[in-house]
């Protein structure tokens, strides 16, 4: 293997010229543009706060509403990846492999089609109203089962898990059991060890679970806009909608960094607070 | 007592869990060989119709090399740029090494919905006309990470010795690589290739603002699902999660990748 630094730079030198061209490029004129703004459909390169202000006075809720779900599915799905995973690691024996391969399945089974899925689960007609009656324990289909907040937790719950569990799972396999054992001989109850040993030995595992689980569901739109209702709908929505319908790109730019930027605090802040409630005592 | 109570819990816990993960998937399965024409109880009995309406339909064949051709360039792509970048990158310290991963993976924290705006936008601004050739770049920036996350850590603990006593035997560095790194590395390659194709497969959201107008399978099922209740889209949806489903299977196993 060639040790020469210049090989070496040759060597990145395709990863980074797509990464500058396609991603530090784009983002940076995003970024520039969101200090632009539209008037009459033409663009118009003055620099200006307005479509700042803009978000202020009339997206204000809907990136408080952002927040809320984003931090509640982060929540939900990092409790629930750290007890999957710590089934894998601890309980399940040898039945542990064939989660983990479960996990790494859903993992890739597809953005769109998972969204879909839950979509002919809980709608009306769907699988889960249509199953209950069958069984009797309805009589009519349960309306709310779809097109709200409920659904569009469940959803991406449901496609963030594995995501979430891998990262977790890495670093408690570096537990060691002896650890575990030494602590039950001493006396400790099961909980105390949970705190005093495991939680303070994957941190890392579960700030990243966190993040990525936070990141993606602040930043989705698709699926508010398939299994949410009308009061559903996120930031993601809108800048969506400022870009494709309403052609003012500043302010759809705008908004996107402006939950970018709500997301990155939340995350420094999250990040220091985890770090210390999970420090050992 | 305690004890036994915890273990009915974790395998409740477990078995949920499981259902939770699996359930959508395999009822989509299921639902695509189903006579009836909503996925709904009771089901009517078994037909592979849906799937002989799909390959009827002209779009559907247009999605479909549209997706071939896109995810083997992004594949191909993807895999030789990050392939060099994690050689490079496994050369360096650890303590050069670390920041330099973090950065190149930082398109993956990126909204797909800024990311595909941004390059609409700047596409637009250089008056680029969009098609499958804008597309993949747009995905090998976010899907080059994986690869290069996963050839680096097995290039991380590579033992050098070996390239060392083929050098010494006299090899030139070509002839080093071609007999001593490259069989050795070749099943992690192959892995990160599967895993790259597969998550083009899927891509959805940055092919949609990019392709201006043109098919994939995903943008497909995107159409499908605003235009009407279509159950060939059970159909579709079972083709793209048997590609990338099995395209990750043979990846685990040819990289014995565990975590």
């Amino acid at each position: 293997m060639p040790r020469n630094p210049v090989i070496l730079a040759l060597f990145c030198l395709p990863a980074a010229l797509i990464f500058l061209l396609f991603f530090v490029g784009p983002f940076a004129y995003f970024v520039v543009m969101s200090f632009w703004s539209v008037s009459l459909f033409k663009l118009s390169r003055n620099f200006t706060f307005i479509n700042y202000i803009d978000i202020y006075t009339d997206y204000l809720y809907s990136l408080g509403y952002t927040f809320a779900i984003a931090l509640i599915i982060g929540v939900i799905t990092t409790t629930l990846a750290f007890a999957f995973a710590y089934l894998i690691r601890f309980r399940a024996g040898r039945l542990g492999t064939l989660l983990l391969f479960v996990t790494l399945l859903t993992m890739f089974g597809g953005y769109l089609v998972k969204i879909y899925a839950w979509r002919t689960i809980l709608g009306t007609t769907g699988i889960l109203n249509t199953g209950l009656e069958g069984l009797g324990l309805i009589d009519e289909p349960l309306p709310w089962l779809l097109y709200n907040s409920g659904a569009v937790v469940t959803t991406l719950t449901h496609f963030l898990l594995p995501f979430a569990v891998l990262p977790i799972y890495g670093s408690l396999r570096g537990i060691s059991e002896a650890q575990l054992a030494a602590a039950r001989d001493l006396g400790a109850r099961s909980t105390r060890t949970l705190v005093d040993i495991v939680l303070p030995q994957c941190q890392t595992g579960i700030i990243v679970a966190f993040m990525l689980a936070f990141f993606i569901a602040a930043g989705d739109y698709v699926t508010p806009r398939l299994v949410g209702g009308t009061a559903t709908a996120m930031v993601g929505n809108f800048v969506e909608s400022q870009f494709i319908t309403a052609l003012d790109a500043p302010q759809g730019s705008a908004l996107a960094v402006a939950i970018l930027a709500v997301s990155a605090g939340t995350i420094l802040i999250l990040r220091a607070v985890m770090h210390r409630a999970l420090a050992p005592r | 007592m305690t004890s036994r109570f915890a273990q009915a819990v974790w395998v409740l816990f477990g078995v949920a869990a499981v259902t939770f993960m699996l359930s959508p998937l395999i009822l989509l399965v299921l639902f695509s060989f189903g006579q009836n024409s909503l996925a709904s109880f009771p089901m009517r009995g078994l037909t592979v119709d849906w799937y002989g309406r799909l390959f009827a339909n002209a779009d559907f064949r247009v999605a479909l090399k549209n997706s071939a051709v896109i995810s083997v360039s992004v594949g191909a792509v993807s895999v030789i740029v990050g392939n060099l970048a994690a050689f490079a990158i496994a050369r360096l310290r650890r303590r050069h090494a670390g920041p330099l991963l973090a950065a190149a993976t930082l398109p993956l924290m990126m909204p797909p919905l800024v990311l595909a705006l941004a390059l609409l936008s700047a596409y637009s601004a250089l008056g680029l006309s969009l098609g499958p050739s804008t597309v993949v770049p747009g995905q090998v920036v976010f899907i080059q990470p994986f690869v290069i996350l996963v050839v680096y850590a097995r290039m991380a603990d590579f033992d050098e010795t070996l390239l060392d006593s083929a050098r010494d035997l006299g090899a030139s560095p070509l002839q080093a690589f071609f007999t001593v790194t490259l069989p050795i590395i070749r099943p992690t390659v192959i892995g990160a290739a599967l895993i790259a194709m597969a998550l083009s497969l899927d891509e959805f959201i940055i092919t949609y603002y990019t392709i201006g107008g043109g098919l994939t399978l995903p943008t497909l099922i995107w159409g499908m699902l605003r235009r009407s209740v279509d159950p060939s889209i059970n159909a579709l949806a079972t083709l793209i999660l048997c590609a990338t489903v099995g395209a990750t299977m043979l990846a685990i196993r040819a990289t014995r990748y565990r975590s």
